[in-house]
């Protein structure tokens, strides 16, 4: 790949919106287009990435480990079995946030950017030194939001610490957005999620099942080739690229959901 | 049961919901936040306002609100006064 590293954190302020998800699908994304690329896990004392990347039993060193010089690098980076061009860089899962600092981590992630094209950040959610040190690498941010008003009064506020933090380009994907509700008014449509907080949207991803299920066997759903998630997972891996890939329909269009709706029953 | 209790089981005794729909529950909560606004602050200005109106020669004959909105990464006071002339004495 001939293109500068790129050090994107994936954030969101409040916990359970789909982040380490969404860095799963889109490390595997990105890797499936070719690019090399190294998730971080920075969630220290909570790591998740492992077990969605079904890579918990190969874990032999971590983070610290790598802060404390107890290993090289390249030791404590495990390879995906499928996607050799996915490394994970996982978090200790018994040690404390306070014990990296912001510059510690960055020069982790400059190490990283020899050998990776992508270097996605996993941030661990709230706004305190965890949150501090996953920003602080960032040469982008990509900001995960529900559709509900505490998702998105958190994300607000994660964006001005992002700005005042000198992390300009800010991207917003909104996450298991149900078309159904936002149509009968008990869900805020994506339009005035990404209008309240005035960055540019770069993917939309629906409520899907299938993303419980991938969780809990380790296989990311943008593996599914029947999910939506997926699907959508996949198209914001090539806007990463580059490529401009339009948005997913995300009603359903079949006859039998427009009879449905001609007679108010869906 | 006392009357007032009786009452409340119909909800006769609670507050008003800050906004009607999401969105603009969701204009408002992003406005206090940005802002640093609260129920004082407003309440405050809502007062300066009455007393700018009597200086500038109206009578606030009316209820004044003062509404927070967040539009993109702003926020929007708006204020409706209804005020009147002041009659010459």
């Amino acid at each position: 790949m001939n293109h500068r590293s790129m050090a994107i954190t994936v954030t969101s302020g409040k916990g359970g919106v789909g982040k380490s998800t969404t860095v799963a699908s889109l490390g595997l994304g990105l890797a499936q287009l070719g690019y090399k690329v190294c998730l971080v896990d920075t969630d220290i004392g909570l790591r998740k990435l492992d077990l969605m990347l079904g890579l918990e039993n190969r874990i032999v060193y971590d983070l610290v480990d790598v802060i404390e010089g107890v290993c090289q690098l390249r030791q404590s980076l495990v390879r995906h079995k499928e996607f050799p061009e996915l490394a994970l860089l996982p978090a200790a899962q018994t040690r404390y946030k306070e014990e990296v600092s912001p510059d510690q981590l960055t020069a982790v992630v400059d190490e990283l950017r020899k050998e990776f094209d992508y270097i996605l950040i996993d941030s661990p959610a709230g706004i305190e030194g965890g949150f501090r040190n996953a920003i602080a690498p960032a040469d982008r941010a990509i900001l995960v939001v529900n559709p509900e008003i505490p998702s998105v009064r958190d994300s607000d506020r994660v964006i001005g610490l992002l700005e005042a933090a000198n992390v300009k380009h800010i991207d917003l994907v909104v996450n298991r957005v149900q078309p159904g509700m936002v149509r009968d008014g008990d869900m805020l449509s994506v339009e005035r999620v990404q209008s309240h907080l005035a960055i540019s949207l770069l993917g939309v991803v629906p409520e899907d099942k299938r993303i419980i299920r991938s969780s809990n066997t380790g296989e990311p759903v943008i593996l599914d080739a029947k999910s939506m998630a997926g699907k959508a997972f996949s198209n914001i891996a090539r806007r990463i690229a580059g490529e401009d890939v339009p948005f997913l329909e995300l009603e359903e269009t079949n006859l039998i959901t427009k009879i449905k709706r001609l007679f108010s029953i869906a | 049961m006392s009357i007032v209790a009786f009452l409340n089981m119909f909800g006769r005794d609670k507050d008003e919901p800050t906004a009607v729909t999401a969105d603009d529950r969701l204009s408002l909560v992003l406005s206090f936040q940005r802002s640093d606004i609260d129920e004082k602050k407003i309440k405050m200005f809502r007062t300066r306002l009455i007393e700018l109106c009597d200086e500038f020669g109206y009578d606030v004959v009316g209820h004044v609100e003062v509404i927070p909105q967040a539009k993109e990464r702003t926020t929007i006071i708006n204020a409706s006064i209804p005020v009147r002339l002041k009659e010459p004495i």
